[in-house]
């Protein structure tokens, strides 16, 4: 059967309805959302009551976080100082935006979601925070997922969709410990996992300017991701009357948003 | 013997890079000057920017500075090579040193210097043809940015924005910058060339404060939204709490090096 | 000469622990650095002795260079150095008496040169920290998963990673291993296969029981203080 994963929505509401009436003609009633509702884009209510209407499975991203808890995240999570100037305006924006009812129902999202062997989180199983590149070493990326007893992670943050599958392990060791003088060798098979990650409704940060999205078939295994076309202009006219900073509306229309991605993969707040 | 040349040419058109490379080859000294230029109606020269001598200082330590009108001594006349560099949108008149404009002849009297070689780019082949666009309208902004140090990532930002006309059509964008390790790097871009062009100069300033090298960007294009420019410029720019410690902790990395 | 670190840690306020090890490292041959991986302090003993003399050592004792551990991390939290945040976790698993020991066991005026110690060194390429990159508390052990422990050496982008949170002393080197990753985004399918780099992570031990590192051939050797006239005779020091 069919679901959808969405995530990273931004408060971009012409993007939110284009991709869930795109979900809505493939058929598919299943969608689990992956956080950041909110954030940078012009209608954080809006797309909150969106998706308390279609009762859309979430778990909480690290700007709805932040938007509730106040400023937890740490600086370095920005990939630099202008980023972060505009990010916490933005912030400060959306945080007098949202009604208490809103900021209610982020405070209350679960950090992460599972269903089976699946298991739905913002960043990673780690931090809402930390950035699963594709192209992290492999052998870290394999870690989150094991570690997190899942065998598909799905996830978001980055605004960048792919699926990366890890396959084909072994590690072999060499142990040596104070009570014993052998040297025992050990080596393993490690599982076959895979992350996927939604890419971002809102703000995609892949080069293009459409909006991003995924299709998981828990029968076959098959994962897709799709490309939704959407109003621009009309999210671009709400940043600039919302008076937010007018670069976002301009790197949304000219799918720049990559300009300011993370580099870091392996970061974690160490706060 | 010595000899002094003019140099002409629209914005971005090699001018510089040029001169830098006659003057590696000249075996004697070399001598710098650089004249602002006139603006003409809907063009605008860029402020008479040091951005240019601070390079090729950088590049030939030993370069005279002519522009403070002080002459070269006896001693460093000697098979002296002068160059003036001057930006001009037009190809002049009149071929050779009777193209000069009158203008500049004037000021350079100044200087007390007299030009025997004429070059215009564009017009003379012995200098590259590489970009001689047809100016139009051109609108110009120069920021002084010296003692300022930028965040490296926020710079990277700002100049993937303004390259790319988030702040309105940029044709030419020429800055040296400070970074907070010492490093002081000349960005150049124009619009008909394949991306920027970045380089590393010699100089590296302490790990200790704010250097009072010379720190400069200059844009010519149009349509440019100056305010946001220098808005978000400030915004890229870092105070003395962060700039400190930026530095110390570079300033602990060599210590902890020097203690291995 | 041959260059070697000592890694010491959890002496936990034991000056005497200290001083049979400073004496063990005069009698090793070698240029020797002595690194305190952390837990300098606990709630079982007085430590105000052993800080003071870490601070101030004395004339021929080797200088010691110390990074905070689980227990000075406790005291930090529960003083005020980390914010809001008090030592919950400490609290809760020992309980408020061993939080009022700690309190007592350090005076208040070593709080500022504990909160002034780094989380780690990375010398060459070799991080010592006290118990992982990921967090101080991390225990790893020669039970921990080798993709945990490559994950922890992954992010200080080191070869070696000696970690001293778990007490143990062990040596666990990762010798082969390989990953096929392939990852399909909107720009087309990309392959890569993935070897397993040459690493190491190396437990050092804590309280009496220490690690000697000879730098220059990769040898651990496992040491206990005051036993080293005794290693040659039974073979306690472990080479690796």
């Amino acid at each position: 059967m069919n679901q959808a994963v969405i995530s990273c929505l931004h408060a971009n509401l012409p993007a939110v309805e284009a991709v869930l009436k795109d979900i809505e003609l493939q058929g598919i009633t299943n969608i689990t959302c992956l956080g950041d509702l909110v954030g940078y884009g012009p209608q954080p209510n809006e797309v909150i009551e969106l998706i308390k209407e279609k009762k859309i499975a979430t778990c909480q991203g690290c700007w709805d976080e932040d938007v509730v808890d106040g400023l937890d995240a740490c600086d370095c999570s920005y990939p630099s100082q202008i980023a972060e100037r505009r990010g916490h305006f933005a912030h400060q924006w959306t945080t007098e935006k949202l009604t208490k009812e809103n900021k209610d129902f982020l405070a209350n999202l679960p950090y992460s979601i599972r269903k089976d062997k699946c298991l739905f989180v913002h960043g990673s199983p780690n931090s809402q925070h930390e950035y699963l590149l594709p192209d992290m070493d492999a052998f870290a990326a394999l870690e989150r997922v094991e570690n997190a007893k899942a065998e598909i992670l799905f996830c978001g943050h980055t605004h960048q969709p792919y699926i990366r599958e890890l396959a084909n392990g072994s590690i072999a060791v060499k142990v040596k410990n104070s009570g014993s003088k052998d040297i025992q060798k050990k080596e393993m098979n490690l599982p076959m996992r895979r992350i996927v990650n939604a890419g971002s409704v809102g703000e995609p940060r892949h080069g293009g300017t459409k909006a991003t999205y995924v299709v998981y078939n828990d029968i076959t295994n098959d994962v897709k991701i799709r490309e939704v076309e959407y109003d621009i202009e009309l999210t671009c006219k709400a940043i600039i009357n919302a008076g937010l900073p007018p670069i976002f509306a301009w790197r949304l229309k000219n799918g720049f948003e990559f300009a300011e991605r993370a580099e870091d993969a392996s970061h974690v707040c160490e706060r | 013997m010595s000899q002094t040349w003019i140099i002409s040419g629209p914005p971005g058109c090699g001018k510089t890079s040029w001169i830098l490379n006659t003057f590696k080859n000249h075996s004697g000294n070399c001598g710098y000057v650089r004249l602002g230029g006139y603006s003409e109606i809907n063009l605008e020269q860029a402020i008479n920017s040091k951005i240019d001598f601070a390079f090729l200082k950088d590049q030939i330590p030993n370069l005279l500075d002519l522009s403070s009108s002080k002459l070269p001594l006896e001693v460093e006349k000697e098979n002296i090579l002068i160059i003036i560099e001057f930006p001009q949108f037009f190809i002049p008149k009149f071929q050779g040193i009777s193209g000069i404009d009158l203008r500049v002849i004037k000021e350079l009297e100044i200087y007390n210097l007299q030009p025997n070689k004429y070059l215009h780019f564009g017009r003379d082949l012995e200098l590259p043809i590489k970009d001689t666009l047809d100016f139009k309208a051109i609108e110009s902004c120069s920021i002084d940015l010296k003692k300022n140090i930028w965040d490296p990532a926020s710079l990277n930002t700002f100049w993937f924005e303004l390259v790319n006309g988030a702040y309105g059509d940029v044709y030419r964008a020429k800055a040296l910058m400070n970074l907070p390790d010492g490093r002081y790097i000349l960005f150049n871009w124009i619009l008909t060339q394949k991306g920027s062009q970045y380089q590393t100069l010699n100089q590296v300033a302490p790990l200790n404060g704010r250097p009072e090298r010379h720190s400069e960007i200059v844009i010519q294009g149009k349509n440019l939204n100056f305010q946001l420019i220098k808005s978000t410029i400030n915004n890229c720019l870092l105070s003395d709490a962060v700039l400190e410690h930026h530095q110390a902790t570079l300033r602990n990395s060599q210590l902890q090096t020097s203690r291995n | 000469m041959i260059e070697r670190w000592a890694l010491i840690s959890g002496l936990k306020g034991d000056l005497d622990t200290y001083e049979l090890i400073q004496k063990d490292l005069k009698k090793t041959p070698g240029n020797i650095t002595l690194f305190v991986l952390g837990d300098m302090i606990g709630p079982e003993k007085n430590c105000n002795k052993l800080l003071h003399r870490l601070i101030n050592p004395k004339s021929n004792d080797l200088q010691p260079w110390c990074i905070y551990g689980w227990w000075e991390e406790q005291i930090l939290l529960e003083s005020g150095y980390r914010g809001n945040q008090r030592a919950e976790a400490l609290r809760i698993n020992k309980g408020e008496e061993v939080v009022k020991s700690l309190i007592n066991a350090v005076d208040k005026s070593f709080l500022d040169w504990i909160a002034a110690l780094q989380f780690g060194f990375v010398e060459l390429d070799c991080g010592l920290i006290h118990g992982s990159s990921k967090d101080v508390g991390d225990d790893l052990t020669l039970d921990t998963p080798p993709l945990t422990l490559l994950d922890r050496l992954t992010r200080l982008q080191v070869n070696r990673l000696f970690t001293a949170r778990s007490t143990q002393q062990f040596h666990l080197e990762l010798t082969e291993g390989i990953l096929n990753s392939e990852v399909h985004d909107l720009t087309g399918n990309h392959k890569k296969e993935q070897k397993v780099p040459q690493k190491a992570v190396i437990g050092v031990g804590a309280g009496k029981n220490y690690t000697l590192y000879d730098v220059g051939t990769d040898n651990t050797q496992f040491v206990r203080a005051g036993y080293q006239s005794e290693k040659k005779k039974n073979g306690f020091g472990l080479h690796f």
